[in-house]
């Protein structure tokens, strides 16, 4: 009785400590800060053998369910998979978790998000504890489906997800009118399409003529990089968007778009790729219309968006000169510790969590590159 | 000149006079030789795809898995590479794989009766899955280098001579010749014509309509192998909605769905006429939510062009009946 006592005591002084920390940042972030350096995996400072008892005990061996719902299988949420995947690991070994996880992606038609909308009802079906999706289903039919899952009992994360587009305020409501626990993404207007076209205009300082190789038309992810990158060009009186093309976030198509607006301006200083594969695309088309690459006085700069392995190796040979890497590793690893602090410590989280995001180009591609190497090196799965 | 207005092609000709005429009003560097070279050099895959579903729709089916197959002889081609073997024989083992498929999407046709909408769907998916489940959902990088580059026609051969225009016009020539000098091809439009008459005149249709599906999976596998070294990596949603676009090229250029009717140039020239649409999008800065609009259009335009110059042929063809009689 005494040690039960004692048990829950320990407990509620480390959720307290937490909550503290919590006023500092997010739940996710604090618990990351206490118990989990991102880069390292332990605390130098901290001894939290007797936290990791308290937690073990609570866990009592108890096997988590989730499911995991990307809109497509690509490079960039293999990596996400990966970082929720190693934090996975991670809490295993140090509280005794047991987990369950299942994929579901569709093989077609990112941008429907029709699929998806079945992969969740499935989960609820199999009554899964929690289930982080990413789909481009409308926000209304995801956050019904949300609402109805979490009525038996499923929580839902979203990841990557674009609902800075939609969310309500939470001046007067906690949840932002969302059924979703917790949101971990980036501000795609601020964290990605503004990072690139401050990029560009520092490089440039100001003066010079841009093409935009954009995603498909009406994808919410398109919308709001658009958003932010025209916001700071029109801080710039000598740069202007001379041109922009549809790319289909694809690297052939974005080689096509590229290469016809090069005909017509060949004398463009930088190219806008919102997300990698399209910059890589524009970056063959460079190529092909002997133009020269940015050499950080004069060429042209290519840039992108995602933070993959494949594009800091471009970045490496100086096809691509940067790109916003938006932490797909990071995210990964956020999603798991929120669930965890969620839904087994039973901590409030924050609703919108944001992962950092960093241009990466020749001067800084090691360490994030290593990064991104040293997670998807652990051979972890589940 | 009724030889002519009997061409399925003559549609095709018109709509690419047409877009042209309008592009060289509207866009001031749309007739120059860099700006044909761009286009054209992003739609030999297209092309080579155009025309294994001419084949294949002259033979009065359809091919829904071509997008699938190029993707995964792209893959093929990529992890093989990856793998240290030699060029020649990563195309043979591609060309291979997209034979087998072909030859599979005949057997489920003819053999076990399936619908070839349904048979090449079913097979779309299941070449779609062994990718993704190969690749784990991860592109296939790092295979790139001068032969690949050239193979895609990132780096000319001789000049502005380049890997996929070589391959396009080879296939092109090969084809035509063979659906119009060979027994097979005359046997061809006999059985998208008339099955069961070509079938009672003793010819073997499920030979024929099994060989025309090959003749397409290697097509789909040549697309694959130029859109390996185009691409520079595989990513495993490589061949999505191509079908589509061949299809569309196919029937721009007077194939018909029905059976019996198609010319390779005219897959050619109705490829040709997409690019042209998609390279004048984009030169006039047309927002990317047209797009979709202006090739439907097109494709709209193409049936109706083809249905004037049909009723305009019977009309000519009935007067000089007349006259005889």
């Amino acid at each position: 009785m005494k040690s039960t006592i004692k048990t829950k005591t320990l407990v509620l002084a480390v959720i307290a400590s937490l909550v503290t920390l919590t006023m500092t940042g997010s739940a996710a972030n604090a618990i990351g800060t206490l118990k989990q350096d991102a880069l390292t995996g332990t605390s130098a400072t901290v001894d939290t053998a007797a936290t990791d008892a308290a937690i073990r005990k609570l866990v009592n061996g108890r096997t988590i369910k989730l499911g995991f719902a990307p809109p497509i299988l690509s490079e960039a949420y293999t990596i996400a998979q990966q970082g929720a995947w190693n934090q996975m690991k991670d809490y295993e070994t140090r509280y005794g978790v047991k987990w369950v996880w299942t994929e579901e992606a569709p093989l077609n038609n990112a941008h429907s998000g029709v699929e998806t909308t079945g992969f969740i009802q499935n989960y609820v079906a199999k009554k899964y504890d929690a289930v982080f999706v990413c789909s481009a289903a409308p926000a209304t039919v995801m956050q019904q489906l949300y609402k109805q899952g979490s009525a038996k009992g499923v929580e839902f994360y979203q990841f990557n997800s674009t609902e800075q587009l939609n969310q309500k305020s939470q001046a007067t409501d906690a949840t932002a009118g969302l059924s979703s626990v917790s949101n971990i993404s980036y501000d795609n207007r601020w964290q990605s399409g503004a990072l690139a076209a401050q990029y560009i205009a520092d490089e440039l300082k100001g003066k010079g003529e841009i093409i935009m190789i954009l995603g498909p038309a009406g994808s919410d992810w398109t919308k709001l990089r658009e958003q932010g990158f025209r916001a700071v060009v029109k801080k710039y009186p000598g740069l202007k968007i001379v041109g922009a093309a549809d790319g289909g976030y694809v690297r052939d198509k974005g080689l096509t778009a590229a290469a016809d607006l090069l005909t017509k301006y060949p004398k463009i200083n930088a190219i806008y790729g919102e997300n990698e594969d399209m910059a890589l695309g524009a970056s063959a088309a460079i190529d092909a219309a002997r133009l020269k690459h940015w050499d950080g006085k004069s060429g042209i700069i290519t840039i992108g968006a995602d933070g993959l392995v494949s594009g800091m190796d471009e970045i490496r040979k100086g096809n691509l000169t940067a790109t916003v890497n938006v932490g797909y590793a990071d995210m990964g690893r956020t999603m798991i510790r929120t669930m965890f602090a969620h839904k087994v410590l039973g901590m409030d989280v924050a609703k919108f969590i944001r992962v950092p995001t960093v241009i990466v180009d020749k001067t800084n591609v090691d360490i994030f590159q290593s990064q991104i190497k040293a997670e998807l090196a652990t051979k972890v799965k589940y | 000149m009724k030889k002519f207005l009997s061409d399925p092609i003559l549609g095709v000709i018109i709509l690419l006079l047409l877009v042209g005429g309008v592009a060289s009003f509207t866009v001031d560097v749309f007739f120059t030789l860099q700006n044909f070279t761009n286009f054209l050099s992003g739609s030999y895959f297209v092309m080579l795809l155009a025309m294994g579903m001419t084949v294949v729709l002259i033979s009065g089916g359809i091919d829904l898995s071509i997008g699938a197959v190029m993707a995964l002889c792209a893959g093929i081609v990529a992890k093989l590479a990856l793998q240290g073997m030699s060029v020649p024989l990563v195309i043979v083992c591609a060309l291979a794989v997209g034979a087998f498929v072909g030859c599979l999407n005949g057997l489920l046709v003819t053999v076990v009766g399936l619908p070839d909408f349904i048979a090449t769907l079913a097979m779309s998916a299941f070449a779609t899955g062994i990718l993704f489940i190969w690749t784990k959902g991860t592109p296939i990088v790092g295979y790139m280098d001068e032969t690949y580059k050239q193979i895609g026609g990132l780096a000319p051969i001789y000049r502005g001579v380049t890997v996929p225009m070589v391959t396009a016009i080879v296939i092109a020539f090969a084809l035509g010749a063979m659906l119009k000098k060979t027994k097979f091809g005359v046997h061809l439009f006999s059985v998208g014509s008339n099955r069961l008459a070509t079938r009672q005149s003793g010819i073997n249709v499920t030979k024929i309509r099994i060989l025309a599906y090959v003749i397409s999976g290697v097509c789909a596998a040549l697309s694959g192998i130029i859109m390996a070294g185009r691409n520079t990596t595989v990513p495993p949603d490589l061949g999505g909605g191509y079908e589509v676009l061949a299809i569309a090229a196919a029937l721009i250029g007077g194939a018909s769905l029905m059976g019996g009717r198609g010319r390779i140039l005219g897959a050619i020239l109705g490829e040709v006429v997409l690019a042209m649409t998609i390279n004048i999008i984009n030169l006039l800065g047309v927002p990317s939510s047209y797009q979709k609009i202006f090739i439907g259009g097109i494709l709209l335009l193409a049936v109706l062009v083809n249905q004037f110059v049909i009723s305009l042929r019977t009309k000519i063809l009935m007067r000089s009946t007349n006259k005889k009689s």
